[in-house]
């Protein structure tokens, strides 16, 4: 059975996130997009709903800003399928997407943090 | 390197390998092979907006939601056809308009001359130290002939009136007289037959004519042998040679063209009688072409000093030439037009923005739901294009009805108007006129849509009009701007306008009421002397029994006759100078005149006028002193003058003329001398807007009709024109059978020379009624929204006691205000405008304070008319009703 969580509890993809997601998800090897839409739901304990429609626009955005490439090949259960894999250009974007993601969280978490802390009831 | 863009198909293949991969996944869970591919499908959501979306990623999805916008926006105009109407019907009466004006004006102004490479082709003219452009004398037209180096060919022509017979029947016709460069020139080719040969191009050579496309069918019945045509006119005999294609026509309404060189030279340096005609060699301008011939025409000068009068040479382009005066006129007409046509989208815009308040709920809840903003705009341009598209269909077919009425209102002297029809330039202006306007008011209308107090819209409750104050401020703004242009445009209407009335209420010298007019030629024999005293005592015998046997026509008052109309044929009086000659000897021949001549001291200069004693009692000029024409005057009795006031006045400001004698005869080739015997009123020959001309009218039983006179009858009636006409041809018939007579009225001669004049105004006065009309509209909506904006307010401000004349000053001071600014900006925009319409007016000046006020008080009374009835309607306002009133 899948263990799809109730929707209440799963998080729409904040803009701009995808991307970062999926360059970080193609650092481990060529990936096709189902296994990359897999991988993220799993990797955030399926939290992450990606919609599929949106992650292979993501996916052909990417490629047009050669940031990743694409070929198809065959799959490990011996499927038709299209490959993505990070280019030079990705793992740069890569590099620079994380530091910015995480001067982002950084500084929503001392925001955040500070304003909860005291008068979190009110929230 | 090159990477193949990505296809469509190829991305289709991928999404069905993600969805095979999927179910793999659902499969290896134990689920059914249906129940897997169900799953990933759901998974992975709506398919084909993926696919749209992949198509969709790199160009704006405007086309493809063209459709989808276009069907919307029909449902809108559906759902709201008065509004649909009322926006369809005010573009389509500025773009109809604008068309109709702009067909003129392609026609006239814009479309290049049916001839070869037109642009080299130009008009010449002598140019005089004072600043006339006369036309040329024959031995400077020689001269320029032979020695420039920047034309390819060069022509001299003339054309007048003149009488037709050998065809089906006799015709007053236009006729020319051109030079062998006539229609090389103008690189034209015969539609039948064939140009003048060498031999009919030589003085005393073969005479040969070519006639027009038009002559040819009417009076030759288009027979393709012309051989057998021999065409008389003005007593010489003529075989037909050629037909011209049915598209030419230059000189403008000729219908016959002569050779000029069949009648021999007539060697003259100062006889400004040929119209100039020229092709610009390849690469030369008309800058150089200019340079050129006026240096011919100083070395002219230098040549033959004091006996010749031009300075230099004149040049103007042949298109430019034929337009001249007309281009100030279609100019302003545009101008007209064009503000009309900014009236009515301006009036549309506020609507627009009216409706869009209306509809502030229905976008707020679009934009809610994700439409973006460039989608919004993308919407309302779809709609302003349909209802745009609809106006200029609408529009095209008012100027296609505009096009079939105008011709009725052109001016006859309107050059080139029978081209005027909608073609594909006319229909191209048109469709980009409805383009600019439905782009323009459509980023207005999703500017106004995508105004930031749309978010308020949701939470506005009901009252929503509460939040669109700043809509209506908009409206009020479109309104302000709408009197203002209005203004401009009645201003314009009320400056010709007074012009006119100040044109027609002037006294021309004489009554036009009841005039009969008949104008004709008398042949003079070939190979006789028409200053021949024979051939004249025999012409005046003719026209005396004509005359006489008019004078039995019943209801005839009094018939003159005279040597050509005033006014009406304006410049036909031809001028010249006259010899002062009391006591001395007459000259004897022309040379003594000319040596006479040079002292100005006894030279003066006016208009000659052949006239019978009649022709001053039937267009009731008056006797001012001394004598008329008599009975004791005839050929053997010295020859008498009687000459108008103004020249009276200004020949012989300190002396009485009467008993002066004068010597005129370089104007009919008649050297007796003349006694004045009587001074006569002035009249405005040549036209109401010019002064009073000088004229020295000579009798014509003592001095015959000749060259530079066209007889012509003036008759006094109350019978209708119609009886008069065919008893008068009866006439004609029995005593000059071969004699062609055009028969017009003296209001229809008068009102010729009006037309154009009566033209602009009329249409720039409609103009003005539509722009008031659509701004009186657009007023009254503004008002009418204001008041139920403030019905709630009016209500309460009754319920604790205002009075019934205290809302009504609030709801029209709300107008007054708007007409005031308005009219403000109107009368400062106008008072920059107006002076470009300087050339067309008469009589006032542009900035003419009368006019200025007098359409302000219009304008203003018609925005208080407008916002009266919602003015009125908020005094009826049940307090009680409108206190519940959302």
């Amino acid at each position: 059975m899948t263990t799809q969580k109730n929707t209440d509890d799963r998080i729409a993809l904040l803009q701009g996130t995808l991307d970062l997601l999926i360059l970080r998800t193609l650092l481990l090897g060529p990936c096709h997009g189902q296994g990359v839409a897999r991988s993220i739901q799993r990797q955030s304990e399926e939290v992450f709903f990606v919609d599929h429609g949106s992650l292979y626009l993501a996916l052909q955005r990417l490629e047009d800003r050669k940031w990743i490439s694409a070929k198809w090949g065959v799959s490990e259960n011996n499927r038709k399928a299209r490959f993505y894999s990070l280019t030079l250009k990705g793992r740069g974007q890569l590099v620079e997407k994380t530091s910015e993601w995480e001067r982002l969280t950084k500084a929503m978490g001392l925001i955040l943090g500070g304003c909860a802390g005291p008068s979190g009831e009110e929230a | 390197m090159f990477r193949r863009k990505r296809t469509n198909d190829d991305f289709v293949d991928e999404i069905k390998a993600h969805l095979e991969l999927e179910a793999e996944e659902f499969r290896s869970k134990g689920l059914s092979e249906e129940e897997a591919h169900r799953r990933a499908r759901v998974a992975f959501g709506n398919v084909p907006a993926a696919q749209e979306r992949f198509r969709m990623r790199n160009r704006a999805p405007f086309f493809d939601n063209l459709a989808r916008d276009i069907n919307f926006a029909i449902r809108q105009i559906v759902r709201n056809p008065g509004f649909a109407a009322v926006v369809t019907f005010t573009l389509a009466l500025g773009i109809g308009a604008s068309t109709s004006i702009f067909s003129v004006a392609d026609a006239v102004l814009l479309r290049p001359l049916p001839y070869p490479n037109p642009q080299q082709i130009v008009r010449i003219w002598e140019q005089l130290p004072n600043g006339h452009q006369p036309n040329l004398a024959e031995s400077n037209f020689e001269d320029f002939l032979a020695q420039n180096n920047t034309f390819t060919s060069l022509a001299a022509y003339d054309y007048g009136m003149a009488s037709i017979s050998g065809g089906s029947e006799p015709v007053r016709v236009n006729a020319a007289a051109v030079s062998s460069g006539f229609f090389p020139t103008l690189g034209v080719q015969p539609f039948r037959g064939r140009l003048f040969a060498a031999d009919e191009q030589r003085p005393h050579g073969t005479p040969a004519i070519i006639v027009s496309y038009g002559y040819w069918q009417r009076y030759l019945g288009g027979a393709s042998d012309l051989s057998k045509f021999h065409l008389d006119l003005e007593g010489g005999s003529y075989p037909v040679v050629g037909v011209m294609p049915p598209s030419f026509d230059f000189p403008s309404g000729v219908a016959a063209w002569i050779s000029r060189e069949l009648d021999p030279p007539s060697p003259s340096r100062t006889g400004h009688n040929w119209r100039g005609l020229g092709r610009i060699r390849d690469g030369i301008t008309v800058g150089q072409a200019r340079a050129n011939l006026s240096a011919i025409a100083r070395r002219i000068r230098d040549q033959y000093g004091t006996q010749v009068d031009l300075a230099a040479a004149a040049v103007i382009p042949l298109a430019d030439a034929i337009v001249g005066d007309v281009r100030i006129a279609l100019i302003t007409l545009l101008g007209a037009v064009g503000l009309l046509l900014l009236v009515a989208c301006a009036n549309v815009a506020g609507l627009l923005v009216a409706r869009i308040s209306a509809r502030r709920k229905e976008l707020a809840i679009r934009g809610a739901l994700g439409a973006g903003r460039g989608r919004m705009i993308q919407q309302f341009l779809a709609e302003s294009f349909a209802l745009s598209l609809a106006a200029g269909v609408m529009g095209i077919l008012m100027a296609a009805g505009g096009v079939r009425v105008l011709p009725a209102i052109l001016p006859a002297n309107l050059p080139r108007q029978e081209g005027i029809s909608l073609n594909l330039t006319v229909l191209l202006f048109a469709l980009a006129a409805t383009v600019v306007v439905s782009v323009a008011l459509g980023l207005f209308a999703a500017w106004r849509a995508g105004g930031s107090d749309l978010g308020d819209a949701l939470s506005a409750g009901s009252r929503s009009q509460a939040g669109s104050s700043a809509s209506q401020r908009l409206r009020r703004l479109l309104v302000v701007g709408e009197i203002a242009t209005t203004l401009v445009i009645l201003l314009g209407a009320g400056l010709l306008g007074r012009s006119f009335l100040r044109l027609v209420s002037i006294s021309p010298g004489f009554r036009q009421e009841n005039l009969i007019t008949m104008e004709f030629s008398l042949n003079t024999p070939q190979g006789q002397d028409g200053t021949d005293q024979q051939v004249i005592s025999r012409q005046i015998r003719l026209l005396d029994s004509i005359v006489g046997r008019l004078r039995t026509i019943p209801g005839t008052a009094s018939v003159g006759l005279a040597g050509a109309l005033p006014v009406a044929a304006g410049d036909n009086l031809a001028d010249g100078l006259f010899l002062i000659i009391n006591g001395q000897k007459p000259p004897a021949n022309f040379d003594e005149f000319g040596r006479i001549a040079k002292n100005r001291s006894q030279t003066g200069l006016a208009e000659y006028a052949v006239a019978s004693e009649e022709y001053f009692h039937t267009l009731g000029i008056p006797l001012i002193r001394g004598r008329m024409f008599g009975e004791q005057d005839d050929m053997n009795s010295p020859h008498v003058a009687v000459i108008s006031e103004s020249l009276a006045r200004k020949r012989w400001p300190n002396q009485d003329p009467i008993g002066q004698v004068i010597e005129f005869g370089n104007m009919d080739g008649n050297l007796r001398p003349l006694t004045i015997v009587g001074i006569a009123g002035d009249v405005r020959a040549s036209g109401l807007d010019r002064p009073p001309s000088p004229i020295i009218y000579v009798d014509y039983r003592q001095r015959g009709m000749n060259a530079n006179s066209t007889p012509t009858i003036v008759m006094r009636s109350t019978a209708p024109a119609g009886e008069i006409a065919s008893a008068a041809r009866g006439i004609f018939h029995e005593l000059a059978p071969d004699v062609p007579v055009k028969f017009s009225t003296f209001a229809d001669d008068m009102g010729g020379w009006l037309a154009d004049r009566r033209f602009l105004l009329l249409l720039v006065g409609l103009f003005a009624c539509i722009a008031l009309i659509i701004a009186g509209v657009g007023l009254y909506g503004v008002v009418a929204f204001f008041v139920a904006q403030r019905t709630q307010e009016i209500g309460v401000r009754m319920a604790i006691g205002a009075q019934r004349s205290d809302v009504l000053r609030l709801v029209l001071g709300e107008a007054a205000r708007m007409a005031a600014f308005g009219v403000i900006i109107g009368v400062v925009a106008s008072l920059a405008i107006s002076r470009l319409l300087t050339s067309l007016l008469f009589g006032i000046s542009a900035t003419d304070p009368l006019t200025f006020i007098g359409v302000a008080v219009l304008l203003s009374l018609v925005a208080l008319a407008a916002s009266f009835i919602p003015a009125y309607r908020a005094t009826r306002v049940d307090p009680v009703t409108a206190l519940r009133y959302e």
